[in-house]
């Protein structure tokens, strides 16, 4: 007998389950689901909610309200506005992604819209790291161009012929600030998040194999 | 007080809950982990229910529901699989060793390769031993009805390789 009829004929005797009551049953309604969608939204409002009291912190900073005298509104407004609406659009694609998620689609849909809620939020990631590079730039040409002991120190290099030191420095600092951020943050994206769906893709790429049986056989 | 659509639900479920077994018994490796599977099954298939219009069986949708936690959504708790705390009676769950009391040792093998295999190739035994249609494996599964009878007969030559070399 085929191995798989043999076990099919005992798989339909199966009846040794311990007995589920209804009352379990009720009980299990009002427990707090684990599933990885779950995960990967309240991580994505955490990510929301870090980056957005980030932004409120550095508004009333003693740097910022420096940074405001200098009368660069016209400039610093703009990349705020821009950044806010930016991260309201990521927060309507977060909810509508985890929406959209339905346990009653097919294995592949369902597959399929979990790793485009992932990819939304690989998005929101590079969006702030690009975000932060830009405001970094901006903070740097305008302390540069305006800060008065900035000036003094550029006049002073300039005197003594050190101004390629001068902005040889401040670059190799800033670079090293932004490798070493960018490194913190893909390195704790890719352990949670590798973490959080390495089976899923494992099973996704299983299932995709499957699609090009056809042309095999 | 249950809503009138929360006790039919629970009714539903307590008449198919063998199939919810079913699956944890695939998927699962512990007591814990089955009961842990039972659970999330069970929820998915309450948040799901509102969006259950009957056109097909309720055991049918059960079947997608179930599978796609088992596969896609069930997170495995570490902390629970190493904290075993068997309080609720209603999972103490056989596992493979309380089934060769009454299973032959070739049962048993089967039993044994079948888990062995990775989780999509478990649901396509699953539905198969379930009696399911390649058209109903294609739709719950995503794929098309010809590659799931392909990975089918496949599957069957690899457990027969398998089990008997």
């Amino acid at each position: 007998m085929d191995v798989l009829e043999r076990l099919k004929k005992d798989w339909k005797k199966q009846s040794n389950f311990p007995k589920v009551t209804k009352d379990d049953i009720h009980a299990l309604l009002h427990k707090t689901s684990s599933s990885i969608v779950k995960w990967i939204f309240i991580l994505s409002l955490i990510e929301f909610g870090f980056w957005t009291i980030i932004g409120f912190f550095i508004k009333d900073n003693e740097a910022q309200q420096r940074f405001n005298a200098y009368e660069m509104e016209h400039i610093t407004t703009p990349l705020i506005v821009v950044g806010y609406i930016i991260l309201a659009y990521f927060f309507i694609l977060f909810y509508n992604n985890y929406r959209k998620i339905s346990a009653a689609d097919s294995v592949k849909i369902l597959m399929q819209k979990i790793l485009v809620t992932r990819k939304t939020v690989k998005h929101y990631v590079i969006f702030n790291l690009v975000f932060l590079y830009i405001s970094i730039f901006v903070g740097l040409w305008i302390e540069i161009t305006k800060n008065p002991e900035v000036k003094i120190v550029v006049a002073q290099s300039n005197e003594n012929g050190n101004l390629f030191i001068f902005y040889g420095t401040i670059a190799i600092i800033t670079i090293v600030i932004m490798v070493v951020s960018t490194a913190l943050l893909l390195g704790f994206y890719y352990l949670v998040y590798g973490f959080l769906l390495k089976r899923l893709k494992q099973n996704y790429k299983e299932l995709h194999s499957i699609s090009s049986l056809e042309n095999q056989d | 007080m249950k809503s009138t659509q929360e006790q039919e639900f629970v009714t539903l479920v307590e008449t198919h809950q063998n199939l919810i077994h079913k699956i944890c018994r695939l998927y699962t490796k512990s007591s814990a982990e089955h009961k842990d599977l039972f659970q999330e099954i069970t929820i998915q298939l309450w948040k799901a229910y509102p969006k259950f219009r009957g056109e097909a069986k309720f055991s049918t949708w059960m079947y997608r529901v179930g599978i796609n936690t088992a596969i896609s959504l069930y997170r495995k708790s570490k902390h629970r699989i190493q904290s075993l705390s068997f309080d609720d009676v209603a999972f103490k769950i056989p596992q493979d060793e309380a089934y060769n009391d009454t299973e032959d040792q070739q049962l048993t093998a089967i039993y044994k390769a079948v888990k062995q295999l990775n989780d999509i190739d478990k649901a396509l035994i699953f539905l198969y031993l379930e009696n399911k249609t390649y058209k109903d494996i294609s739709e719950t599964m995503g794929i098309s009805e010809v590659n799931a009878r392909v990975r089918m007969n496949r599957l069957k030559k690899k457990l027969k390789q398998q089990l008997n070399p």
